[in-house]
């Protein structure tokens, strides 16, 4: 790590252009002051906020219909050529027609990140489902328990660790998505201050807002291997992430 | 309970249409209290059998009869104990023993107290009340299958049956296991207090140690060989196990099933 | 079977009539519809400048997915198989690896200009996470006893890492190159409409500044869904390609 510092410390001396290239010093000092007077985490909170409003999104229709998918090989016939023909199409393509659809503002953003985060966990949960253990489920039924309860008792939390790792790669491809939505047609957050400060030729606030992105994502993760580690203890490895 | 299978046949249709005979033509009765033990070579339908019973599979044509009325799907009356356990892997040792009281019908008009009563003496007996708050995850296998014993009878269903719960084990953690079965069955108490028990294994010791009649399967299709009676006494222990009657049956039973397990093991 | 068929082609084509139908219902002059949209592919595809566009991102692609293999994947063994590489280079490397790539785009401008090299950079900067990461679990995960039966038989460092780690490690690489490509292309197509947005038309080309073009300059929605079309495609081509090399370089591996 030190000799990363030193290499790039070592560049930005013989580039001496601090356009291109600023030291770390000017790099750190431009992070300090941003944080001081806040900007740093007021566009932060907004990226992440949207983050957050996508994802309740993402998961509100692609839990349940990955569960129905999932349990109904019939319902899955159905759905699934949509979704097998929209996914490979990246969030990121739909931002020019989202531009057209819903302006610059807070809803493409969300709209393109909740569309990016929606297939992972699709797929996760229908992937989770089918690879329930028809033991377990067996094993309820001579227990005597109800479709409904057995669904509730014994599919959702059978499918809980694949979904919150789901989740995370939801979160991981929502969150390039964001910055690219960002930088394209929102009035703020860290894509738009990135592209702000690019033009503006501050490079040094430029990198510390680009520092900023890898910090708010790996917080993210963080918070979700800790969701995890607290809703699934079952699960292997959560003892280690604790 | 009793369980009465008369001319029982299951065959398994395969994607392609193709029909395939799994057990052809079996008749047997459970009788009140009784321990039955099937033994058979892999492939001979003693776990259908048994899952039939469960309520699990359909026969095809035959009938099967619990206390005289005919099986139509999984109950209470009727417990399983899976092969692997089938424990909940999210839930705690405690937590696991209490589900079908929690979830099923079992526990109707139990309060969570009662619940947990009953949990605590079922843990007691199978020795596991240290283990409570632990995870399936964290226990050896031989703990493992004490939690499903507790769990199957938690619930008090009439009937128990056994689907290789002790295959998984080492040698001696299964004669251990083989032991408290049999004092958890109650083998040192009145016969009336017995509940009637189908176990299934492919160890013709454990079978002949355990059970008051061997039933004998041969495979492809699976049919009943023989049933050999065991009338070796009650309570068995160790010196059971040097009994030479006990050698005796445990060869006779070998001489039936000895040429197809060696087809089996070589093909 | 048919039934099957069927049922799978329901969902899809009442969608698209639906769409058809309240477009033309409901619709002004601008509002896209499938009729429309696959007239402007026809005429996108004949004039050439779908080809041509698709092409100049693809090429992007490779050379960027190119030197992110070429990278990632001897510095992953490395990383994988020495102790004090991996010290030193995973801080850093976990330090980088949360940094959307697109948020490097501005930086890439800076430095390579709006051209092919800012994108080039974008796409092999994507694409090195996932090839790297899969080339450390891999070389971590050869079976050792592969190593020490190398070993008795005199075979050791360089050698023993071209002929015994980087096979035995192949099937954990396939999986990082066949992420890798998917990434490196949802990255040409953001670094392409980002440049295109930022960077003012005519500067960057390829397919995700022609759709920004119909955005910004002409408004020509059914134009912009021919390319997302196109994009999705060639996403299932490259996944295709990939994995069809792979078995071919590859038989032993599954993919």
């Amino acid at each position: 790590m030190a000799a990363f510092a030193l290499i790039w410390w070592a560049a930005s001396v013989l580039t001496d252009n601090p356009l291109l290239l600023p030291s770390p010093q000017a790099v750190s000092a431009a992070f300090a002051g941003l944080a001081l007077d806040g900007e740093l985490f007021t566009q932060s909170a907004l990226s992440v906020v949207r983050l957050l409003a996508a994802l309740l999104i993402a998961f509100a229709i692609a839990a349940p219909l990955g569960l129905a998918m999932g349990m109904s090989k019939r319902f899955e016939e159905f759905v699934d050529p949509v979704v097998e023909l929209l996914r490979p199409i990246s969030g990121i393509a739909w931002i020019p027609l989202g531009l057209f659809i819903f302006g610059v503002g807070q809803s493409l953003p969300i709209f393109i990140m909740a569309y990016t985060a929606t297939f992972p966990v699709l797929i996760g949960t229908v992937s989770g489902v089918k690879s329930v253990d028809r033991k377990l489920v067996r094993a309820a039924e001579t227990m005597g328990l109800s479709q409904s309860a057995i669904v509730a008792r014994v599919v959702v939390p059978s499918i809980l660790p694949a979904l919150l790792v789901s989740l995370r790669l939801g979160v991981a491809s929502a969150w390039t998505a964001v910055i690219a939505a960002e930088l394209v047609g929102a009035p703020n957050g860290l894509g738009y201050a990135i592209s702000w400060y690019r033009e503006m030729l501050v490079t040094p606030k430029m990198i510390a807002f680009i520092a900023m992105v890898g910090v708010c994502g790996y917080f993210c993760d963080l918070a979700l291997r800790l969701l995890a580690a607290r809703l699934t203890p079952w699960a292997p490895g959560a003892e280690a992430r604790r | 309970m009793t369980i009465d299978l008369q001319s029982v046949r299951k065959e398994f249709v395969a994607r392609d249409g193709a029909r395939t005979p799994a057990v052809e033509d079996v008749s047997l009765t459970l009788g009140e209290g009784e321990f039955v033990v099937i033994v058979g070579p892999s492939g001979c339908g003693k776990t259908t059998v048994l899952n039939m019973i469960a309520g699990l599979e359909r026969p095809t044509a035959g009938a099967i009869l619990a206390d005289g009325r005919p099986v139509t799907g999984p109950g209470v009356d009727r417990g399983v104990m899976f092969q692997d356990y089938a424990l909940f892997p999210w839930r705690t040792v405690a937590e696991n023993v209490a589900f079908p009281l929690r979830f099923g019908p079992a526990g109707a008009g139990l309060s969570g107290a009662a619940i947990g009563d009953r949990v605590d003496a079922t843990l007691t007996l199978v020795g596991l009340a240290a283990a409570r708050d632990k995870y399936p995850h964290q226990l050896s296998g031989g703990m493992r299958q004490r939690v499903a014993l507790a769990r199957l009878l938690s619930y008090e269903p009439k009937v128990l049956l056994m689907d290789e719960p002790l295959a998984a084990l080492d040698a001696q953690t299964r004669t251990i296991l083989q032991d408290e079965l049999l004092r958890i069955w109650g083998q040192d108490g009145p016969a009336a207090s017995r509940r009637t028990v189908l176990f299934i294994t492919h160890a013709i010791d454990e079978a002949v140690f355990l059970a008051d009649r061997v039933v004998v399967m041969s495979s492809h299709p699976g049919r009943v060989r023989e049933i050999v009676p065991v009338d070796l006494p009650r309570p068995r222990n160790d010196a059971t196990r040097a009994d030479p009657d006990f050698q005796r049956i445990a060869q006779h039973i070998w001489s039936l099933i000895k040429n197809e397990a060696y087809r089996a093991a070589t093909s | 079977m048919n039934a099957r068929l069927l049922r799978m082609a329901t969902l899809p084509v009442a969608l698209i009539a639906l769409w058809e139908a309240l477009g033309r219902a409901l619709g002004g002059p601008r509002t896209p519809l499938p009729s429309k949209v696959a007239g402007e592919a026809a005429l996108l595809i004949m004039s050439g400048d779908l080809p041509a566009a698709l092409a100049q991102s693809l090429g992007r692609v490779f050379s960027g997915f190119a030197i992110a293999a070429a990278i990632a994947i001897p510095l992953g063994i490395a990383m994988g198989r020495l102790r004090a590489v991996e010290r030193n280079l995973d801080p850093v490397i976990e330090s980088f690896r949360p940094v959307a790539a697109i948020a490097m785009l501005p930086l890439a401008i800076l430095w390579l200009g709006a051209g092919s090299g800012a994108a080039v950079m974008l796409v092999a900067y994507a694409a090195f996470f996932p090839i790297l990461i899969h080339a450390v679990a891999g070389a971590k995960g050869v079976d050792a006893n592969l190593a020490r039966a190398a070993a008795t038989m005199g075979v050791s460092g360089a050698t023993l890492a071209r002929s015994v780690i980087m096979p035995a490690a192949m099937p954990q690489i396939a999986v990082g190159l066949r992420i890798g490509l998917a990434v490196a292309w949802t990255a040409i197509v953001a670094a392409e409409l980002a440049v295109g947005a930022k960077a003012g038309g005519g500067a960057s080309g390829g397919v995700g500044q022609m759709m920004f073009a119909y955005y910004a300059y002409s408004i020509e929605l059914n134009r912009i869904i021919v390319c997302m079309i196109a994009v999705g495609l060639v996403s299932l081509a490259l996944d295709r390609l990939m994995r069809f090399a792979l078995a071919r370089a590859m038989p032993w591996i599954e993919t």
